[in-house]
């Protein structure tokens, strides 16, 4: 599914990643561990193709890095959901609209498709209540899960998330883990990339710990069927 | 999906009323200017078009021909060059001359009527210039009938060129507007993919095609553009209204000169759009 071989990718004189190679298999869960300044994002970077490797090659799917036009990148991108720390979320439109606006991107569906399939990824995400509020009128996590329905709405094969957690405080966090855990035991490959080791454990899924742009170490993970429960004193989202 | 294009677009415009409020006025200013000089242009032209229908070639007789002869050649003149032509005889020509001098002692002093006889030819629309006016004096004079014949070459002359030099100065002042229309809306679009980079950014990362992103912004520039352009005919028709108050009766552009002109506008203002975003979408997109 996402193939890293022998990637190596330099910011001037800087060099973010050492001849990084990992390979993520369909339905799996993979935890990307490591400090700031490791190279982790430079990882998620070059999966949705905003930067391309000095060297080596990047396959994600049938997409080949270094390779791809600009309209081939957004096909690849609209084939992933993608979480960041920081939400993105469009601050002046509601979170309906901005859920719906991944499936207009999407483009394959009618209008009359539209709401159902948002009002679905925000009942999953537990924020149907909360479809007119604005980003600004949200806590983190309310933030967070709208983040996350924006990026499940099309059911992508693949979810990136970046430090999903990284900005949120306990309670929220263990909510959004959850979250995740469930959306990847539902299917999806998950791939989410953290500094803090609690996060990764608790997700259950293999751990590849990056030190100075190089792969010190992998876990193998319990796998979904033996993964830990989230955190604690977690009760997940759609049980609320 | 269209209209959501639309919706977009005017999100756009409404977060960004200042940036559209100043395209607006900067487009209705030039546009303006351009529609004076239209109305300018189109009106010397009807005032042209009145004397160019007057123009005419006086065909000068010899005494010796004969009414079939005259005839014939009337024939020949309505087949070749004219729509029209009328027989002057040498007393009518002697009546004219008499009424335009007017000095009955000075016509007295000339013992016989020295004019000839004339026909006069009101010429073909496709002859109505002077190099096609003057090749046909040139054949006409050849045919064996003719005495002489006269068009008022020189005025004919300086007439062309004076239509000739306001349909460029229309061209030069049209094409300077264009330029105008294209700096504005080129800068006003890079302006507002500026003012929205992180929206452009998002969508970007979640797969929008650079057709999806631009859009809305090319939307909004061609409304903002049809806009300007019927704010600047309405200026244009307000200022016809008070000029014909004040000074001379004027005519309004025809229906089919401002459908040109908004749709011209929009066209240019559609293609500075599809440069300025081709160029900015590349920078500013992840």
């Amino acid at each position: 599914m996402i193939t890293f071989d022998e990637v190596t990718r330099r910011f001037g004189e800087r060099l973010a990643l050492d001849s990084v190679s990992w390979h993520m298999d369909e339905g799996e869960c993979l935890v990307l561990l490591g400090p700031s300044g490791a190279g982790k994002t430079t990882v998620l970077r070059l999966i949705t193709h905003e930067i391309k490797p000095t060297s080596g090659t990047v396959l994600v799917g049938t997409f080949r890095s270094g390779r791809l036009s600009r309209s081939q990148r957004a096909l690849l991108r609209r084939t992933l959901g993608v979480i960041y720390e920081d939400f993105r979320l469009l601050n002046d439109r509601t979170v309906f609209e901005n859920v719906a606006l991944a499936v207009r991107i999407m483009g394959r569906f009618a209008t009359s498709e539209v709401v159902p399939r948002v009002m679905y990824a925000l009942e999953e995400v537990g924020l149907q209540h909360k479809q007119t509020a604005y980003p600004n009128e949200l806590s983190g996590g309310e933030k967070q899960r709208a983040a996350i329905a924006r990026a499940i709405v099309n059911r992508p094969a693949v979810i990136l998330a970046d430090e999903p957690t990284g900005a949120l405080e306990p309670g929220s966090a263990d909510e959004v883990l959850a979250l995740l855990k469930r959306i990847h035991l539902e299917g999806a490959a998950l791939l989410l990339v953290t500094t803090r080791r609690e996060v990764a454990h608790a997700l259950g899924g293999r751990v590849i710990t990056i030190v100075d742009g190089r792969v010190r170490e992998t876990e193998a993970g319990a796998g979904p069927a033996l993964a830990a429960p989230i955190a604690t004193g977690l009760r997940p989202v759609a049980e609320r | 999906m269209h209209l959501f294009y639309f919706r977009e677009a005017w999100r756009s415009l409404k977060h960004h009323r200042g940036l559209a409020y100043t395209a607006i006025v900067s487009l209705t200013a030039a546009l303006t200017l351009s529609g004076v000089f239209l109305l300018l242009a189109h009106n010397v032209e009807l005032a042209l078009r009145l004397v160019g229908d007057r123009r005419e070639m006086v065909v000068y007789l010899r005494d010796s021909v004969t009414k079939e002869q005259r005839d014939g050649l009337v024939a020949r003149l309505l087949q070749l060059y004219g729509t029209e032509v009328t027989y002057v005889n040498k007393d009518q020509a002697w009546k004219e001359l008499s009424d335009q001098i007017g000095d009955r002692e000075l016509l007295e002093a000339v013992d016989t009527n020295p004019l000839p006889a004339s026909l006069r030819v009101k010429l073909k629309p496709e002859l109505l210039n002077y190099r096609a006016m003057d090749d046909a004096a040139r054949q006409v004079r050849v045919f064996p009938e003719v005495e002489d014949v006269r068009y008022g070459g020189e005025w004919v002359r300086r007439l062309d060129e004076l239509g000739l030099g306001l349909r460029r100065g229309a061209m030069i002042a049209g094409l300077t507007v264009a330029i105008a229309i294209v700096f504005v809306i080129y800068n006003t679009i890079r302006l507002t993919v500026m003012a929205r980079r992180p929206q452009v950014e998002i969508m970007s990362r979640l797969g929008a095609t650079d057709r999806f992103i631009a859009a809305p912004f090319v939307i909004e520039a061609m409304l903002q553009a049809a806009l300007a352009a019927l704010l600047a005919l309405g200026l244009v028709f307000a200022l016809e209204r008070a000029f014909e108050a004040r000074v001379v009766a004027v005519s309004f552009l025809p229906v089919t000169w401002a459908a040109a002109f908004l749709g011209a506008v929009v066209l240019l203002s559609w293609m500075a759009a599809m440069l300025a975003l081709s160029r900015v979408l590349r920078a500013v997109g992840p």
